[in-house]
């Protein structure tokens, strides 16, 4: 699945693990997310929404839209 | 600064563990060479799974107690979570650490404790067999514990790829352990022991999880 970590992560000037602090989770899963190597479960994905301050689909795209 | 940004090459940490365990590898197989060579260390009735149990319990033991060992310096152990990083490692961070070390460390004591004591000791002692089952026995207690706590600390990420090589392992090795079955069980396949399972379920499982790590990015 696709997503906007990466840049929505770079307009805000933090690094992997400054977003694996904010989230609690390790730095790895941070970098696993951003390649697309995982998928977040669906806490882990409206936690990343509100953390954002934007809806899940604005960030992850499952290619289906 | 991004972490992108930092991104380099071999890091001096990689390429200095990789020498270290090229050396403590190297010299322990000549030392073992040596002895077997000159007839103080005799080989010749250990059975396969003996030897693969005796290496995997040495990897276990070595990358536990390097694992252990550098999670108490916590730039070191901030390292080895992102060797592109210079970020320490918090005070948890290390402890999460330490506690998979001694896991490792662990697992690889009781792997190694009944062939050691079969190698040393023959015909081994009934008592002496009872004494180091007894240990066994408190070591897996200890495991068990740390490895619960391991789970219970661990973020979803680490979870689902222990799940999922636990799945991998059981359908895999359940229908290999079924033809080997049904093989033994026509005579055309020798019959395997417990310790022989379990050597080859403990190596798959090694394999299948570090398939598992690699394919979520951990190098």
């Amino acid at each position: 699945m696709k997503n906007r970590l990466k840049v929505l992560r770079a307009e805000r000037d933090w690094s992997q693990a400054d977003l694996a602090d904010r989230l609690v989770v390790s730095r790895q899963t941070i970098n696993a997310l951003e390649t697309g190597k995982y998928d977040p479960s669906l806490p882990l994905a409206f936690k990343i929404a509100r953390l954002f301050g934007q809806p899940i689909e604005a960030i992850f795209d499952d290619g289906e839209a | 600064m991004t972490t992108s940004a930092l991104k380099r090459g071999p890091t001096p940490l990689r390429l200095a563990l990789a020498a270290a365990g090229m050396a403590v590898g190297g010299g322990l197989g000549w030392a073992i060479g040596r002895l077997v060579k000159h007839g103080q260390l005799d080989l010749s009735g250990v059975g396969w799974s003996d030897l693969a149990a005796a290496t995997i319990a040495a990897m276990l033991l070595a990358t536990g107690l390097l694992v252990s060992l550098a999670s108490f310096n916590a730039r070191l152990a901030g390292r080895m979570m992102d060797p592109n990083s210079d970020r320490p490692a918090s005070p948890a961070q290390a402890s999460f650490y330490r506690q998979q070390g001694a896991v490792m460390a662990l697992a690889g004591i009781m792997l190694a404790a009944p062939v050691l004591a079969r190698l040393l000791w023959e015909p081994l002692p009934a008592q002496l067999a009872q004494a180091v089952m007894a240990g066994i026995v408190a070591l897996f207690l200890l495991q068990t514990l740390l490895n619960v706590t391991v789970w219970m600390r661990a973020d979803e990420m680490m979870r689902r790829m222990i799940a999922e090589s636990g799945s991998v392992c059981f359908w895999v090795l359940q229908a290999a352990l079924f033809l080997w079955a049904a093989a033994e069980k026509l005579e055309l396949a020798p019959a395997l022991s417990a310790w022989d399972l379990m050597t080859i379920l403990m190596g798959a499982y090694l394999l299948v999880s570090s398939l598992m790590s690699m394919r979520r990015g951990f190098s």
